[in-house]
């Protein structure tokens, strides 16, 4: 094993110079390979952002919502609650107001879209997008059911023309409120908040290319539909049916991000224009994901920024304009061919590449950091740029091959997920990290023998000369700029983005003025006091410890938007206010044409509504199903009698109620129940809560189901009661992808430990080096469970990465002083020599990486917040791990990574100063 | 509220029935219609109906539209009669025979011409042993095409007239099931628009017959989701009529087939039939059916 380490390390060091000998030839063809790769990134890509692209279209979960919606229609709808200005929805104003508000949604095609502006928040209105509107309901339209006399009347609960006397206005009001059917759905207790309803047809339309298959030429109608003779007063024909012909199964069209968020920013142009009657908070899929647009979008910003930062990091701390173009360069080609493979493959790509160009970046700085950060030391030192590169990839080649191989083995552990897009996550971020490494090996050389900064002696570069200057100002004058710089700073960018640029700032400057000071000192204090040391961090190591197993893996839709967000108010205040902001359905499917006309079935139905509404009262507002109808109806038949406010015993009285319910309201009870009486729903208005509480719902309700339906298995044998609802497909989903990402956690970590042992050399050396690797790993997730934050399925997912890049610091020191140990055979001159060279790269990557990413804390969206902040801790924790953890385990165990007769005295023990 | 379901089936039978256009060479669209609405007019009076409405989930076999399972069949009874100036407003009953969860349901609806005065609806249920009389309040606005007897037809398929809310074009004249026809395109206006689901239709009128063989109907981003086709055309009464009707949706899968039994028109219908009694007192209809019923023999 030594020996193979050793010559994989003189290979790397005649790397550089073999690729140099067919300079032109190597640098034509990875162009001529990037152009293809590029044409393929700019003519193939298929982005696909639907939530539904996550799971398998077999999975049973989005089979029961094409069921769902090929029976009922789309379940996506916008519940846009408003909240009268004069404090009464009721009032002559806010009636008027919402009357004309229900008509322009209700009948878009007449609008004059020059009454509206051209665009908002830069996407233009496109009164197409009112197409997909199914149903606008609101206390303008709405109708309820009266007995006068012998007659039933089926009136507008607001009439169109609105009443000239204040006390007849005062009469709707009360008449509504004592509507129970729409309290909290269309008002607000206080009559203060109400709510239009705006059902949408999205994901229930056929895909555009669907042809119905009686399209097809020479289609005919089978013999049996004129089967009846004429005239002969027959009782009638039966048609023929054959059991075994293929019912065509319509496909229907998924929904991206941007079509609900066009589709909202529609409806948003023709509400705004009542903001003088009305506060409006919408909540429902389209808001929700015009703000995921939003959060794009400002993640294209941050991630500009987060590039500038590397760039000025990289060449303050270089000093050289050189360490910032290669890289970049290096970085840019590793994600051109891996984005470019992947399309080429005709592969599917999702929002998660955004994901893979972080990784793919962290990993390219890593790599390209360490290989010239050593560079730049032997040039500093006084070597030629022929010796310089050599040594420099003998010195690093190995430990980048070792880091390449576990963060690509880490983040293909996530192709074992059920889950498309994290597949497909899984082996372009490999690709990806493969890529890098590639181009290190392969790019770099060629890039820094075309162009790299001199020999000390040679001209100072810019940043040299500014250094220069600095150093020569007086120490008053030095503070003097430093606090007008802090006091600008923190002026321009308020106190969050400005202690975050100060600290960039302060860290940058110790670090580029004492780093070799501090690279001195670190053995000394280590070795002086390594117990204490170590003690210090198996606290840390318990604590974190202790803080991951209180962590809870939640996702709630709103708690992902900052205290205060548009989204995150609208939502409380629909579950404060009205029946709660999210809904699910029950879908109760009996296999059986007129099933639903059953007696029991129908009583079944109606004892799980009372269940759950008992039961679950602190989820559940309200439930509605056919069985409220048929009951409705009973009683209203009966003279408004309460007795008769239940379901009837027999299968006829059933069957006529609803024959009159469909009389009347035909749309209504098309929504709740299908033609032939088989299948329909329960509808649950539930508050909005995270997924963690609905998944123990999910499974409790479930239980509910089955006990309640259990006695009507031989009446039915096929009935199938089942949860469902875009909603709940979400919050599965989420639970999938934390269930995923745990395991495929546990498996990356556990191959990353396997590679450790065999690169290391030894149980002890792979162990050793993977407790701190655990600590940065843990620090994130245990500083959540103290602080009782929740992991939600953003933060986990990216969880993996950061820790990979955190572990790549340690893989680095570990490979290196075994390398060292093996040549010099000296626990203390391995060690030393280690925090040295390996100390600098290490500290430059820390800062660039660590720094970038804790930019994303500023994100507006808190999935992505908390993992840059929790991420840069742990990569910074990552660093005081190598610095000092592993030196004080290295002297207290003294590993010889199987190393013969290595000396383990520790001799560095006197003070450098 | 929605208009009644007799008046639907009396429309949507009389719809299907036209008299021969004498001397019409290159009619434009408008008058095709009118020509249709004018015979509907003629041929809904005192009628007496017997038909059969049967819905299955469907597929394509061998090249035939079959049944993937068996229908669920209703059979219906009608008797329907015109009053008013012009005979322009409609008395008419319709009585549920099958299936027996629904038998004795009875519908016993005025409809007027005048756009000011309310359909009325009196709905009988046998069960309950009750009349109710369905009204929505003002008759403004949002018709919500219905269901007819939870089939695939709605109201805003066998309704006719007002054609002067649509624009009417003849597209082209070509063949369908080998007869030649007219193809027209029926877009309503604003207005129509709002009470439809449908952004256009294109009917396939028969030249000779006057009857719509094939008509197809276009949602709102132009996409055809339903097409009914007619078929068994027969001539009755000296005028012709497609007795088997079947609509087939083409995103649920579903058609339903409206099957006419028995159409006879010209048939005296004493006044007294066309009230609430008909659906309370079963031996007073009885009666008075068995009266009807010796008229056609």
């Amino acid at each position: 094993m030594e020996k193979i380490l050793l010559s994989l390390s003189d290979a790397f060091a005649e790397a550089p110079n073999k690729v140099l000998l067919f300079k032109s030839f190597v640098l034509t063809g990875l162009i001529v390979t990037s152009i293809i790769m590029l044409y393929g990134i700019f003519t193939r890509t298929e982005l696909d952002m639907t939530t539904d692209s996550f799971l398998d279209q077999s999975d049973p979960a989005i089979y029961a919502l094409n069921e769902y919606r090929r029976q009922f229609g789309s379940d996506d709808s916008v519940f846009l609650v408003y909240r009268a200005k004069d404090g009464d929805v009721f009032s002559r104003e806010s009636l008027t107001a919402i009357q004309q508000l229900t008509e322009d949604l209700s009948y878009g095609a007449g609008l004059d879209p020059s009454d509206y502006p051209e665009s908002i928040n830069g996407i233009a209105l496109n009164f197409d997008e009112l197409n997909h509107i199914r149903r606008v309901q609101s206390i303008a339209n709405v109708r309820f059911q009266e007995n006068v006399g012998d007659t039933l009347l089926s009136n507008r609960l607001v009439p169109t023309q609105l009443p000239d006397s204040d006390e007849a206005l005062a009469e709707i009001k009360a008449r509504a409120l004592a509507q129970e059917d729409y309290l909290l759905a269309f008002y607000s207790a206080d009559a203060q908040y109400g709510a239009v309803m705006i059902q949408t047809d999205f994901g229930a339309q056929p895909v555009a290319d669907y042809v119905s298959a009686v399209d097809a030429a020479d289609i005919v109608l089978d013999d049996s539909f004129g089967g009846f003779d004429a005239f002969d007063g027959a009782d009638g024909f039966d048609l023929e049916f054959d059991e075994s012909v293929e019912i065509q199964e319509v496909i229907f069209e998924p929904v991206d991000m941007l079509g609900y968020t066009n589709f909202h920013i529609i409806t948003k142009g023709l509400y705004e224009k009542y903001s003088a009657q009305f506060d409006f908070y919408p909540v429902g899929n389209p808001p929700m994901m015009e703000f995921m647009l939003e959060i794009l979008t400002q993640m294209q910003v941050l991630g500009a920024v987060m590039v500038l930062i590397f760039t000025l990091l990289l060449w303050i701390l270089f000093r050289s304009f050189s360490a910032v173009l290669w890289p970049m360069v290096t970085i840019a080609a590793s994600m051109a061919w891996t984005w470019g493979i992947t399309v080429w493959l005709g592969i599917t790509v999702s929002q998660m590449i955004s994901l893979t160009v972080l990784l793919v970046f962290a990993v390219g700085i890593a790599d390209c950091v360490h290989v010239m950060s050593a560079y730049f030391t032997y040039r500093r030192s006084g070597e030629e740029h022929y010796t310089a590169l050599s040594l420099s990839y003998r010195k690093t080649g190995l430990a980048i091959l070792v880091t390449t191989i576990t963060t690509m083995a880490g983040v293909l552990a996530l192709t074992t997920s059920d889950l498309i897009p994290i597949q497909v996550f899984g082996f372009m971020s490999a690709a990806g990290v493969g890529m890098a490494f590639f181009f290190t090996i392969v790019l770099l050389p060629i890039l820094l023998d075309l162009w790299h900064p001199g020999a000390p002696d040679a001209d100072a570069s810019l940043a040299d000369k500014l250094g220069v200057r600095w150093q020569n100002l007086s120490t008053g004058k030095k503070v003097a700029i430093a606090v007008a710089y802090i006091a600008l700073v923190y002026l321009l960018l308020g106190l969050f983005v400005g202690t975050y640029i100060t600290l960039i700032t302060v860290l940058t400057y110790v670090v580029v003025n004492w780093q070799k000071q501090i690279l001195t000192y670190v053995p000394y204090i280590v070795a002086k006091r390594p117990y204490l040391i170590l003690g210090i961090f198996a606290a840390v190591f318990l604590v974190c410890a202790y803080g991951t197993s209180k962590v809870k893996i939640d996702t709630n839709m709103t708690e992902l938007t900052r205290e205060g967000s548009p989204l995150r108010v609208a939502y409380e205040i629909v579950d404060e206010n009205m029946a709660g902001a999210q809904s699910m359905v029950i879908m109760v499917d009996t296999k059986t044409t007129d099933g639903l006309l059953n007696p029991k079935l129908l009583q079944a139905i109606d004892t799980l509504q009372t269940r759950i509404e008992t039961r679950y009262a602190d989820q559940v507002t309200r439930t509605n199903s056919l069985a409220n109808i048929v009951k409705d109806t009973y009683q209203t038949m009966n003279n408004d009698d309460p007795a008769f406010y239940q379901v009837p015993d027999t299968e006829q009285m059933i069957s006529q109620l609803l024959y009159l319910f469909n009389s009347a309201n035909p749309e209504d009870r098309r929504s709740l129940v299908s033609d032939d009486y088989s299948r329909s729903h329960i509808t649950l208005n539930i508050y909005n809560a995270g997924s963690y509480e609905y998944q123990i719902f999910f499974d409790e309700i479930s239980v509910d189901i089955e006990e309640t339906f259990a006695g009507l298995e031989e009446e039915f044998p096929e009935l199938d009661v089942y949860l469902t609802g875009s909603m709940a497909l979400l919050m599965r989903m989420a639970d999938e992808v934390a269930n995923s990402q745990f395991s495929s956690f546990t498996l990356a970590i556990i191959v990353i430990s396997v590679i450790m042992i065999i690169t290391l050399g030894s149980l002890q050396a792979g162990l050793m080096a993977m407790v701190p690797n655990l600590i940065p790993a843990l620090l994130g997730f245990g500083l959540m469970g103290l602080m009782g934050i929740s992991l939600d399925t953003d933060t986990i997912m990216i969880a993996p990465l950061i820790i990979g890049i955190a572990v790549d610091d340690t893989i680095h020191f570990m490979t290196h002083y075994r390398i060292e140990l093996i040549r010099t055979g000296s626990v203390s001159e391995s060690l030393r020599s280690t925090i040295n060279d390996v100390g600098q790269a290490v500290m430059f990557t820390t800062m660039v990486i660590g720094l970038g990413f804790a930019l994303l804390s500023f994100s507006d969206y808190l999935g992505m917040a908390k993992m840059g902040f929790f991420g840069s801790a742990a990569i910074f924790v990552a660093l005081l791990c190598d610095l000092f953890m592993i030196p004080a385990m290295i002297i207290i165990f003294k590993p010889t990574f199987g190393v013969k007769d290595a000396d383990t005295r520790i001799i560095f023990m006197e003070n450098p100063a | 509220m929605k208009k009644v379901t007799c008046l639907l089936l009396a429309t949507a039978l009389s719809s299907l029935v036209a008299v021969p256009l004498v001397n019409a060479q290159q009619p434009s669209g408008r008058e095709i219609m009118d020509l249709v609405d004018e015979a509907q007019r003629a041929t809904s009076d005192s009628a007496f109906n017997r038909m059969q409405l049967s819905t299955c989930k469907f597929g394509v076999k061998d090249s035939r539209i079959t049944c993937a399972e068996r229908a669920r069949v209703k059979a219906l009874e009608s008797v329907g009669k015109n009053y008013g100036l012009n005979l322009k407003d409609t008395k008419s009953i319709t009585i549920v025979l099958e299936p027996a969860a629904e038998r004795g349901i009875g519908m016993l609806s005025f409809a007027y011409d005048e756009s000011d005065r309310d359909n009325e609806t009196w709905l009988y249920l046998s069960a309950l042993g009750r009349v109710k009389r369905i009204a929505s309040g003002s008759s403004d606005d949002d018709t919500e095409p219905a269901s007819v007897f939870g089939s695939e037809f709605t109201t805003e398929d066998t309704e006719t007239g007002k054609l002067e809310e649509y624009q009417i074009n003849v597209l082209e004249q070509t063949t369908e099931s080998g007869r030649d026809v007219w193809k027209i395109e029926m877009i309503p206006n604003e207005e129509r628009a709002r009470k439809s689901r449908y952004s256009r239709t294109v009917s396939y009128i028969d030249k000779e017959r006057f009857v719509a063989l094939r008509t197809e109907m276009y949602d709102q981003y132009g996409k055809e989701v339903k097409r009914l086709l007619a078929s068994k055309v027969e001539l009755v009464n000296d005028v012709w009529v497609a007795r088997s009707l079947t609509m087939m949706n083409l995103v649920t899968n579903r058609l339903s087939n409206m099957a006419i039994l028995e159409i006879n028109t010209g048939i005296n219908v004493d006044d007294e039939f066309l009230t609430q009694r008909t659906l309370t007192d079963v031996a007073f209809r009885e009666t008075e059916l068995e009266k009807i019923r010796s008229q056609i023999k």
